[in-house]
């Protein structure tokens, strides 16, 4: 897939510029980054759908072994009898990128980071995109991923085996959980027949909440 | 069981298809693991082989592609058990048919992916496929398939382990994607490189994409492949929601007749496919007489993911090397990698299409520092590399981790050099660099050199290195004390071109020692020496007027067709992005808070002529920087702002200690700090970021890089006496690593503070974990490294 341009305002807020900027310097930097992370993307995603069922111990995906551990899988995908999971990554030559820039070229380093943070949420919404014109339900949740609220990021390793993410996408997972290549995205989406509760999205159930600079300063992610 | 053997006996040869499609189709739930099927479902393998036999398959697979310690490390049960197992299924059904039929002993990907964008070590990834390969050879498979790999590094450490544990025939085939690449940047040729040269048996492609989409690769591989291509296509494109794949048995077999018609010599199937698929495929090509190709290749090196053929002059940058050279001597000494791919950086984007290593200075452990420069260089560019060490030991080390196919510089005509580095040439594929002397030294006479040449190149024969590998340096002599010698360079380049039909490289810059304006001198000897044949110029590409001798060379010989290259290198002057106020207005201060290294760099060489060092830093830089530190505080710049004022502090200090070393004076250093990213967290941007800040306050950064053990933590706080550690982590998995990494600098009782930062650490959290300090970003790390260290 190719990506639209890159969002500079959610770059921009990552970065700690929320109002966004007209600082001449900061905007050729833009420029030039948003060149080298285009040239360097090779954006992919992946997702299939599965059937689920409640168990005592979470959410059992049927037809695998797997269950989405905890409460918070369980209250997010209330009243849903199917998950869409998905994956997406922006590739290794961004990764290659940025250990290149990190040596020559730090400050560029730091943008090109903010701006693939951006990038691959863009490459999670186009995905959803094509999800829903081909996945028919009747309401759905948000994108939820493991390391939220009480959900362990360790179901990311089985989660990836599921979707064949290393053969079909090249995506893999460390042991300590991390994804690499690192600009990359596992996330569940509920579908139900019925209705979903949507109100839960926001910072209740993210697990940074404690520590976010977003929130300490009034703002909010945008998840 | 040899497969040139086998394709010579039986023409071409039919592979088997998936299995997993079989597996599942017969009610394998997804996710699960299908090789602990070889212990549990016997007969149902057995089943599917059987199948696939009686389709004609002249060599199946037993069921071990994912049968590694990684993937099977939850299941209970051991590599040696399932494979051997699988292996057993496969010989039975094999037994049972009572057909001349071959076992392949079938390996995957690990399922993690390598340093450098992963954290899985070449050595770990060689030791986990040894384990594969011991098991598979002692049950008795009789070839080695590796297949669906996308990472060049990857495919290396595993024919490594396949050519030191066992003597079977090897089969490589990597995955690639539309584009002709794997997910990890890999061409097709770099893959034919690497396997000819470890001398694997069969090299191709398989699974991502149906035979139709597959062709441009196959194309590729018939036509670039001296040795024999193996091909195995999916049953087309799946449909991302259903699954299904999208061409059918018959389909597929007339394909692999387009594809038996490109020279292909082993055909099968990947994803998708069944024993139909292999029968109408077999029916169609099976045994068709195989005509190996003769294939001419000029001398051809890569890396994983940047092929360069020596077929028109191209240029080795020479930089990294510490000969005459202080600060890169002090960078050695003091681990300073980042030092190191910052020249190999700044030489790439000048114009360097090949970089040569030499890291060799008498008091450090060359062997470890040309292993770390060999893997972080290649992690930050994709030009092949020329290894360049005078220790054999050193050499091997750097060819087995190297990853692609490099050059070795060098080898020469003396017994003991030709005993030694031709050898490690030969096992491991690389190209070689060829000096014109011997136990003699430099003979005067073109004739003479060049029949150094001709020996060397009759010994690397023997040993079989093809001569395509071979590059001649007849070697450049100082004109300043032998002027005589120049025309004999240039004669013997000439001479051995054209008799020997090789490759030819000299070291150019050496021409002008000891006389004024080298760089005239430099410039005109590597003109002439283009001109008399030479390829491989070994020059400084930093210096402007030497890349642009070969650039104009290569337009005004019509090697750059249509002055492409040329004017994509000057037709366009590049646009300065913000206007720059005349240089006599320009400040040091003003260039620390515009980004203007240039010119802060030139201020401070202007300023170093009637101030002392110490004070430019303590009373101009530092304050400078302590004022976009303010403005950072207050939201009135941003970070990368910050950073950009750093990054010209840094080229003032550079400036600074290029003179400090020049006058043998100290350097200058406000003490030492150890920085890390702790043990399983590879994202180490935060640490850089605190790097580039603690730099440019004047402190020396032992950078550890990420994913750092413990013990390396407290071995080089140890070693360094330093009075800081640093540590980072950015997930909430890895902050274990950081508590036990604090925990063993305080069980060694090391007498220092640590200070720890990252995404997901609190305040309180550090101190649970018993830091020092809690750093929220970069600017505080500083404000705490005045506080402990002064």
């Amino acid at each position: 897939m190719i990506l639209q341009p890159i969002d500079r305002n959610e770059a921009l807020r990552y970065l700690g510029c929320k109002d966004g900027t007209d600082n001449e310097q900061m905007l050729a930097m833009l420029d030039f980054c948003e060149k080298q992370l285009l040239k360097a993307a090779s954006p992919k995603y992946l997702y299939a759908v599965y059937p689920i069922s409640f168990t005592d111990d979470g959410v059992r995906i049927s037809d695998s072994n797997i269950i989405l551990k905890g409460n918070s899988a369980a209250a997010h995908l209330k009243n849903c009898d199917r998950i869409v999971l998905m994956c997406a990554t922006l590739g290794q030559g961004v990764d290659v990128l940025l250990r290149h820039l990190q040596v020559s070229d730090m400050a560029s380093a730091v943008i090109v980071d903010s701006l693939a943070g951006a990038a691959i949420e863009q490459v999670c919404n186009r995905a959803e995109t094509e999800i829903f014109e081909k996945v028919h339900s009747n309401s759905r949740t948000w994108r939820y991923s493991p390391g939220y609220g009480d959900l362990p990021l360790d179901i990311q390793f089985d989660l990836l085996t599921l979707l064949q993410a290393q053969k079909r996408i090249g995506l893999t997972v460390m042991n300590s959980n991390m994804m690499v290549p690192t600009k990359s995205v596992t996330a569940f989406i509920g579908l139900s027949e019925g209705e979903v509760d949507q109100s839960t999205r926001g910072c209740e159930s993210c697990n940074m909440k404690d520590r976010c600079k977003f929130r300490k300063s009034g703002g909010h992610c945008g998840n | 069981m040899e497969i040139k053997t086998l394709l010579e006996q039986r023409g071409l040869l039919i592979f088997d298809g998936a299995m997993g499609t079989q597996l599942q189709a017969k009610g394998l739930k997804t996710g699960e693991t299908p090789e602990l099927l070889n212990l549990t479902a016997k007969e149902l393998l057995k089943e599917i082989h059987r199948s696939y036999i009686d389709a004609g398959a002249d060599i199946i697979s037993a069921n071990t592609f994912g049968a590694n310690s990684y993937k099977l490390s939850h299941s209970g049960k051991s590599v040696d058990e399932v494979i051997t197992a699988g292996i057993i299924n496969c010989k039975e059904a094999i037994k049972e048919s009572g057909k001349d039929v071959f076992c392949a002993l079938d390996i995957g990907p690990i399922g993690q992916l390598l340093e450098p964008t992963g954290s899985l070590k070449f050595e770990e990834a060689y030791d986990i496929f040894k384990e594969e390969i011991v098991a598979g050879y002692k049950a008795g498979a009789d070839v080695v398939l590796f297949e669906t790999m996308t990472d060049l590094y990857e495919l290396k450490a595993a024919i490594l382990a396949a050519k030191e544990n066992c003597d079977l025939p090897i089969i490589c085939s990597m995955t690639f994607e539309e584009n002709g690449r794997t997910f990890t940047g890999c061409p097709a040729e770099a893959e034919i490189l690497l396997c000819e040269g470890l001398g694997v048996s069969a090299v191709g492609v398989n699974c991502s994409l149906g035979p139709k989409e597959l062709m441009p690769i196959i194309k590729t591989l018939c036509e670039k492949s001296k040795i024999p291509v193996i091909v195995m296509p999916n049953a087309g494109l799946p449909d991302p929601a259903t699954g299904e794949y999208s061409i059918d048995a018959e389909e597929f077999s007339d394909y692999a007749v387009e594809i038996a018609d490109l020279g292909a010599g082993i055909i099968g199937g990947c994803c998708g496919t069944t024993p139909e698929f292999i029968r109408r495929t077999a029916k169609k090509v099976k045994g068709r007489k195989y005509e190996p190709k003769k294939i001419e290749r000029v001398c051809t090196i890569c890396s994983g993911t940047n092929v360069v053929e020596v077929s028109q002059p191209r240029i080795i940058g020479e930089r990294i090397n510490p000969t005459g050279k202080k600060l890169f001597k002090q960078a050695l000494i003091n681990d300073d990698i980042d030092y190191i791919l910052g020249q190999a950086i700044e030489q790439v984007g000048a114009g360097a299409d090949i970089l040569d290593v030499n890291v060799g200075l008498p008091d450090i452990d060359e062997k470890a520092m040309m292993i770390k420069a060999v893997k972080s260089i290649q992690g930050v560019t994709n030009v092949p590399l020329q290894i360049d060490s005078t220790i054999p030991e050193v050499l091997e080390a750097a060819l087995r981790v190297y990853n692609g196919k490099p050059m070795v510089n060098s080898v020469n005509g003396e017994e003991e050099s030709l005993k030694n580095v031709l050898p490690l040439v030969k096992k491991y594929g690389a190209a070689v660099v060829g000096l014109t002397l011997d136990k003699d030294g430099i003979p005067p006479k073109a004739e003479q050199r060049v029949a150094i040449a001709e020996k060397i190149i009759k010994r690397c024969e023997e040993i079989g290195i093809p001569k395509e590998d071979i590059a001649i340096d007849c070697l450049t002599l100082t004109a300043s004390a032998e002027q005589l010698a120049v025309n004999e360079t240039l004669k013997a380049v000439r001479a051995v071109k054209e008799r020997f039909g090789v490759r030819t490289v000299l070291g150019v810059s050496n021409i002008s020692f000891g006389l004024p304006n080298r760089e005239l001198l430099n410039h005109i000897f590597l003109t002439m020496a283009l001109e008399n044949g030479l390829d491989l110029p070994i020059i400084n590409p930093n210096v402007a007027s030497m890349t642009g001798a070969v650039r104009a060379f290569k337009l005004l010989k019509a090697i750059d067709v249509n002055s492409v290259e040329y004017i994509a290198a000057y037709g366009s002057d590049t646009p300065t992005t913000v206007a720059k106020p005349k240089s006599s207005e320009v400040t040091l201060e003003y260039a620390i808070d515009n980004g203007l290294k240039a010119e802060a760099a030139k201020i401070t060489e202007q300023l170093l002529i009637d101030t002392d060092p110490m004070a430019i830093i303590n009373e101009r830089l530092i304050p400078a920087l302590d004022k976009t530190g303010t403005l950072f505080e207050q939201g009135k710049i941003f970070l990368p702002q910050l950073i950009l004022s750093a990054g010209v502090a840094q080229s003032c200090f550079d400036v600074i200690k290029a003179h400090l070393a020049k006058n043998n004076s100290e350097t200058v250093s406000k003490g030492k700090i150890v920085l890390a990213t702790v043990k399983g967290d590879v994202h180490d941007i935060g640490k850089n970021i605190v790097k580039v800040l603690l730099e440019n306050y004047g402190y020396t950064v032992i950078d550890l890089g990420k994913d750092v053990e413990y013990q390396a933590v407290v071995d080089a706080a140890r070693k360094h006496e330093v009075k800081l550690v640093g540590l980072s982590a950015l997930m909430t998995t890895t902050l274990k690593s950081m508590e036990e990494t604090i925990k063993l600098i305080h069980d060694n009782g090391l007498p220092c503070k640590v200070v720890v930062g990252g995404a997901v650490l609190t305040p309180e959290y550090a101190e649970k974990i018993g830091a020092d300090f809690y750093a929220k970003d970069a600017k505080e790390t500083v404000d705490i490294a005045k506080k402990v260290i002064g």
